[in-house]
């Protein structure tokens, strides 16, 4: 030992501290790296949600802009249209031989325009836009009410609906695409749409009968090229930060819509 | 220094332990990764209560039984093995070839050192040359968890167990590498500094313990 006593002791105590020193500030370093690139990540994250918004913003905007050229065009011209042909038709004095089949092309006109009114309507829900969702969601419903195959009801005494002023016709396109594809493939004799609300959100529920989807099926299906419904549905749901939750019970299938009440 | 704070310094090796002992009795379960780390708080208590023992009891003693020695180089030996084991626990496949071999380097260097050039019942000092190079290794094993962590994209999580045991050996480690590579020169011609720096010894192990302990209580809040 070559050195004094005491600058000996002070090299051992600052090397100490300097070891010290050192992996603490390695430490923070780290932290600090760490924190500073999720950091950035997560903010590039929120710019990329912002802008799939905004393209699901845009890309429904269009299509309920779409929707509603080909509505009054299906009501106000083919409507229009088929409503002169219809008078004209009338007009025609057809031969006795010939009255049935005048009946008959009578029949079958009045059928056209039903159905292109039904289209129509189904396209772009006037109702919706002066009544609201639910008063939408229940006339939707009634018309689907066959007393000899299907049996549709309603439960929707909630107040939350306004909250979605300006989703309203999200939502009732998904109730309307869900519905529909329980009556295309669930084969369902029984539905019921029902709806909760509390603070935080509010649920819409579709029971039925039928043959329903289970969670894994929907989430395997939504992915799917070609399934144009559950694209919308999907799409929707994105915008509206909610969520799809497909359920089999004894009695039957239950579809949750829960929307986050903002 | 109070006589009682001293005592309890002195004795902080054996009591430190009993710690993170008593987060583990009241939460069991803990992840496989953390087992070698439970092992070996209960060797260090078992270990530093049987040095702490000979140190107080030397003068009833006999010679050569009255020391506490290879019981600070079983006590490195055992630590390293489990860390080493708790660092390859961890799944990291980030330099695994090194960290592997690293562990088995420790191995020969202990089989070599004690093989011929030191003793492992050596009645006056405990091998600083052990001792250093354990801190030094387990120091790797320490810096190398920082960078696979900055390379992995998952962010940290200060619940994360692996994160605190690793912070709390690091910690002691740093602290102790010059310690251990200049006790034995320090306690031959500056006895009494030696004793003072031993101290900062007791303080860093009580200081990872406590990081042991809030390992163990966050793995099970996860």
């Amino acid at each position: 030992m070559n050195l004094p006593d005491a600058d000996f002791k002070l090299l051992i105590l600052v090397g100490i501290s300097v070891m010290l020193l050192l992996f603490v500030s390695f430490l923070l370093i780290f932290i600090s790296t760490q924190r500073r690139r999720f950091r950035y990540q997560r903010h590039l994250q929120q710019l990329r949600e912002k802008q799939q918004e905004l393209l699901i913003k845009a890309a429904v905007r269009s299509e309920e802009s779409e929707r509603l050229r080909i509505a009054e065009e299906l009501h106000d011209e083919m409507g229009a249209l088929l409503f002169s042909a219809k008078l004209h038709f009338q007009s025609v004095r057809a031969s006795e031989n010939d009255l049935p089949l005048q009946q008959k092309g009578q029949e079958l006109l009045d059928e056209a325009i039903r159905r292109i009114r039904g289209l129509s309507h189904n396209l772009h829900s006037s109702i919706l836009q002066e009544f609201g969702l639910l008063e939408a969601i229940r006339n939707f419903v009634s018309k689907l009410t066959d007393d000899n195959l299907i049996q549709a009801t309603t439960a929707l005494d909630c107040e939350c609906a306004a909250v979605f002023r300006d989703n309203e016709i999200s939502i009732y396109r998904m109730i309307q695409e869900l519905i529909n594809n329980t009556l295309k493939h669930a084969h369902a004799r029984r539905i019921h749409v029902s709806c909760v609300n509390t603070a935080e959100k509010f649920v819409l529920t579709i029971f039925h009968d039928g043959e329903g989807l289970t969670q894994e099926r929907f989430d395997e299906l939504k992915f799917r090229p070609g399934s144009m419904g559950f694209k919308i549905i999907q799409n929707r749901l994105i915008l509206l930060k909610g969520e799809l939750l497909f359920t089999q019970r004894p009695n039957g299938y239950y579809i949750d819509l829960f929307l986050p009440v903002a | 220094m109070g006589i009682l704070e001293k005592t309890i310094l002195d004795w902080s090796e054996a009591w430190a332990p009993l710690v993170p002992l008593a987060i583990r009795m009241r939460h069991r379960t803990q992840p496989s990764y953390l087992r070698p780390v439970v092992i070996y708080v209960w060797f260090a208590f078992f270990c530093n209560v049987a040095i702490d023992v000979v140190w107080k009891l030397s003068n009833r003693i006999s010679v050569p039984y009255n020391s506490n020695n290879w019981l600070y180089n079983l006590h490195s030996v055992v630590r390293f093995g489990l860390f080493a084991a708790f660092f390859l626990r961890l799944r990291q496949p980030f330099i695994v070839g090194l960290k592997r071999a690293v562990a088995a380097g420790f191995a020969v260097f202990v089989v070599v050192d004690f093989g011929w050039f030191e003793r492992f019942f050596e009645y006056q000092y405990f091998s600083s040359r052990l001792l250093a190079m354990e801190a030094g290794l387990l120091l790797f094993y320490c810096l190398q968890y920082y960078f696979y962590k900055l390379r992995e994209d998952v962010e940290l999580e200060w619940s994360q167990p692996d994160f605190w045991v690793v912070t709390g050996l690091g910690i002691y480690v740093a602290i102790n590498f010059l310690i251990f590579l200049t006790y034995n020169e320090l306690s031959a011609y500056y006895t009494h500094f030696a004793v003072d720096i031993w101290s900062v010894h007791n303080i860093s192990y009580v200081l990872f313990q406590f990081f042991l302990a809030k390992a163990f209580y966050e793995s099970t809040r996860r």
